[in-house]
């Protein structure tokens, strides 16, 4: 895999084949670095078992490098602005004529084609665009959107899975082709159910914070505990689960008083039932409420940090999902793992991100053919 | 011209196997969902079309099960298992979506076909076949918040409670990592020429999705902050009310990155004598420093960018912004983009049937634009046992008279 591929969206697709087993080059230029990099560890998180090469494309040997590769590359995948790639010298004309078969993954904000391809975004602004961040939120409040770019991990899933699939065709066909991605097309697609709603029934979608409409149930939010700022998501689904929740709230009378005896009360009576639940939550360890409910067949779950997951989770960790690598430079350190096991087959990660160029060389003598003489050369001409 | 999948067969059963199920059967697979005769769950989860809560009127189900095709099987009765098992022999792939220990219950789990060496097995649960949560209830507000997305996403004001972002993401990210597994299974069955269970973990999955968080954690030993509409440790606000009661999203705060961009923002506030001070060169020295030494040249910047915009309606701040080089965008909601030409444009939108309705409407495509291999639209979501015919009878060699009687007994 030939990966052209910065920031989050792309390398977020590149490392599903890189911890998958697949041979995963990064291509950097030291005039144009990726400005993850400035995040050394998120850039090592997303960068794991890839090396990383720099190659000059300005300079006609630093060119000669990136198309040998290209030529020796299944894949082909870049996450600039549309049409950047093309005018670094590289548009799916010449990836073809490199390699007839090969497969190019473009991902932008809003594709290569269409008449705003222009356009750019980040992860906030597709989220924008595509609804994500006007459902998302407090129903008596400005959305809250997300506090992060989301959408980057979702352009990165749907880039790996497209890909994949280019990769079964050719394998029954022969045939390679380019799939043309955009990012805010991801966030559309997962907005498909509201859109339906809209035009079937004329429903603008409203937002109903960590309610629940369908079904319409209740309670079903996040409600304060004992210690500041640490909150527990409560879910219930039937009558049975209120019953039980008033119990272990030690408020068993709750239950039955006519106010909230029936889901279709407490669904019309929720605000006052959610502040008055929060009184009560207020009162316990988020943890342990969160046990004694999960026990006894209620949904719930303290909100957990990423220092709850980390060094608390028993899940996460009986499951190995946090192995350690060693990177050159921030030394060892624990790595988000691929959240799925395979009976015939184990990913790994070797290996730390690549620090700039740490495989150039390497990766020229043994993948592309060039000898050391070759390679001082280029280096002393910094084409490489 | 069909979608790269075709020719795999997949079977899919259970309520968390249905994103998986979709992404695979829109990409051209045949794809048979297995319902109990009462229906999937998936059936009574709204929206409904006008509100009628009726078997085939859910837009849930329909939006999630296009291009599938369904059959109805109760897997507790004797002669369902039977015709399951027959239906798994035939079969490249099984998504497992009901549960854990669910179809194991029944002696139909990936255990009872080991003899069957080519199937690809995803089981995708909520947290997992091990550990010690594996059994641990459930929803998507829960998982949403167990995985560590609620505690990112929320408000500045942290007396109001962080926020589960709407949208059932928990199944979505869940399905997406599922078909990564499938599609990868299937590329070590060529070369081993031997299937395997794939143990998908929705919990796992989500706490994947959380960018900035990890390095936060490992690398500075601190929790990122939850913030309105933007990232942790931004002190800019990103998402500002405009002119018209609309919210657009500034990426940066407003504050351009490029020259160029600064030449364009400071020529469209002048046509509204907006620009204030900030044709000042010192402003200049924003483009060459990192966000957080900006100090106070940075947040006037800002500031009178954000009053600018708060007096211009939406969509120019929109349009506008992108046309000087600012990732500014919209804050729609996910209906808006129905009007927006740019989609057309890549033929983004299928026109298609909705059981239930009378008019088409219009589904998105699929996330990703293939050159060589279109998503297309087949067939709407099935009714409840539309195909059990043509599979039963057809495919599996069961005369129609035992198909009667079968449905007699509630069987399928």
């Amino acid at each position: 895999m030939c990966d052209f591929t910065w920031i989050i969206a792309g390398p977020q697709a590149t490392r599903i084949f890189a911890d998958l087993g697949a041979e995963v080059i990064k291509v950097e230029n030291e005039s144009y670095l990726d400005a993850v990099r400035g995040s050394a560890g998120l850039h090592n998180n997303f960068h794991r078992n890839k090396q990383g090469i720099t190659a000059n494309i300005h300079h006609p040997k630093g060119r000669e490098v990136v198309e040998r590769l290209i030529a020796k590359s299944d894949i082909v995948i870049e996450n600039y602005s549309s049409g950047a790639f093309a005018r670094m010298g590289f548009p799916y004309q010449r990836l073809k004529e490199l390699r007839e078969d090969i497969i190019y993954v473009s991902l932008s904000g809003f594709g290569h084609e269409g008449r705003d391809a222009d356009y750019a975004t980040w992860g906030p602004t597709a989220q924008g665009v595509s609804g994500m961040t006007a459902v998302s939120g407090l129903e008596d409040q400005p959305p809250a959107g997300w506090g992060y770019s989301y959408l980057d991990h979702t352009a990165g899933f749907y880039a790996a899975i497209g890909a994949m699939m280019a990769l079964w065709h050719r394998r029954q066909t022969g045939e390679g082709q380019h799939l043309d991605m955009a990012q805010v097309e991801t966030g559309m697609v997962l907005a498909g159910v509201p859109m339906l709603d809209f035009q079937v029934n004329g429903r603008h979608y409203e937002r109903i914070g960590n309610g629940s409409r369908w079904p319409a149930v209740a309670p079903h939010g996040i409600y304060p505990t004992a210690d500041e700022d640490r909150w527990i998501a409560i879910a219930t689904e039937t009558d049975e689960h209120w019953a039980v929740l008033c119990e272990v709230l030690e408020r068993p009378e709750l239950a039955t008083e006519p106010r909230f005896a029936s889901n279709e009360v407490r669904f019309q009576a929720r605000e006052a039932l959610d502040a008055a639940l929060g009184r009560l939550t207020a009162r316990f360890d988020a943890d342990s409420l969160a046990a004694a409910l999960s026990e006894r067949g209620v949904p719930a779950g303290a909100c957990q940090t990423i220092e709850d997951r980390m060094e608390h989770d028993p899940q996460l960790a009986a499951r190995g999902f946090y192995p350690t690598a060693e990177h050159p430079e921030l030394g060892m350190h624990r790595f988000e793992g691929l959240p799925m096991h395979f009976s015939r087959a184990r990913w790994r990660i070797d290996r730390g991100a690549p620090v700039l160029g740490e495989d150039t060389r390497t990766v020229l003598r043994d993948l592309l053919g060039y000898d050391e003489r070759e390679i001082a050369e280029m280096t002393a001409e910094a084409a490489i | 011209m069909t979608g790269p999948m075709q020719g795999l067969r997949i079977l899919e059963v259970g309520d968390l196997g249905e994103v998986a199920g979709k992404l695979l059967a829109d990409a051209g697979a045949d794809l048979i969902l297995v319902e109990p005769p009462a229906g999937a769950r998936s059936r009574r989860t709204g929206p409904f079309v006008e509100d009628l809560p009726t078997r085939e009127g859910s837009l849930h189900y329909a939006y999630l099960n296009t291009n599938k095709r369904g059959v109805t099987l109760d897997l507790s009765q004797p002669d369902g298992q039977d015709l399951w098992r027959r239906l798994v022999a035939q079969t490249d792939i099984v998504i497992d979506g009901a549960g854990l220990e669910v179809l194991d219950g029944f002696g139909l789990g990936y255990d009872a076909f080991s003899e069957a060496e080519h199937l690809i097995w995803c089981s995708i649960t909520p947290f997992g076949r091990t550990g010690p949560w594996r059994h641990r209830p459930t929803s998507d507000l829960i998982s949403m918040a167990l995985g560590g997305i609620v505690m990112m996403c929320g408000y500045d004001d942290h007396s109001l409670p962080p926020v589960r972002p709407e949208g059932e993401h928990s199944r979505y990210i869940a399905g997406e990592y599922a078909v990564v597994g499938i599609l990868a299974a299937l590329w070590q069955r060529v070369q081993l020429g031997l299937g395997q269970l794939v143990d998908v973990s929705m919990h796992e999955a989500i706490s994947s999705t959380t960018e900035g968080a990890y390095m936060n954690w490992e690398y500075l030993g601190r929790n990122p902050e939850r913030q309105t509409g933007r990232h942790a440790g931004t002190a800019e606000r990103w998402q500002l009310l405009c002119a018209d009661g609309k919210y657009a999203v500034l990426f940066g705060g407003g504050v351009p990155r490029a020259k160029k961009a600064l030449q364009g923002l400071l020529a469209w506030m002048d046509e509204y004598d907006a620009a204030a001070d900030l044709h000042d060169p010192k402003y200049e020295q924003l483009l060459h420093i990192r966000p957080a030494e900006g100090g106070e040249l940075r947040k006037h910047f800002a500031d009178t960018v954000a009053g600018f915009v708060g007096n211009r309606p939406m969509e120019e701040v929109y349009r506008r912004g992108q046309e000087i080089g600012m990732p500014w965008g919209p804050v729609r909601l996910p209906e808006e983009n129905l009007d927006d030409p740019h989609w057309a444009d890549r033929d983004f939108w299928v026109t298609a049937s909705v059981a239930g309705h009378p008019e088409l409407v219009r589904y998105p495509r699929a996330g990703y634009r293939m050159g060589q291999t279109p998503i297309e639209f087949r067939t709407p979501a099935p009714a409840l046992g539309e195909h059990n015919a043509a599979v039963f009878i057809n495919e599996l060699g069961v005369t129609s008279d035992e198909l009667a009687r079968l449905q007699e007994r509630g069987v399928v």
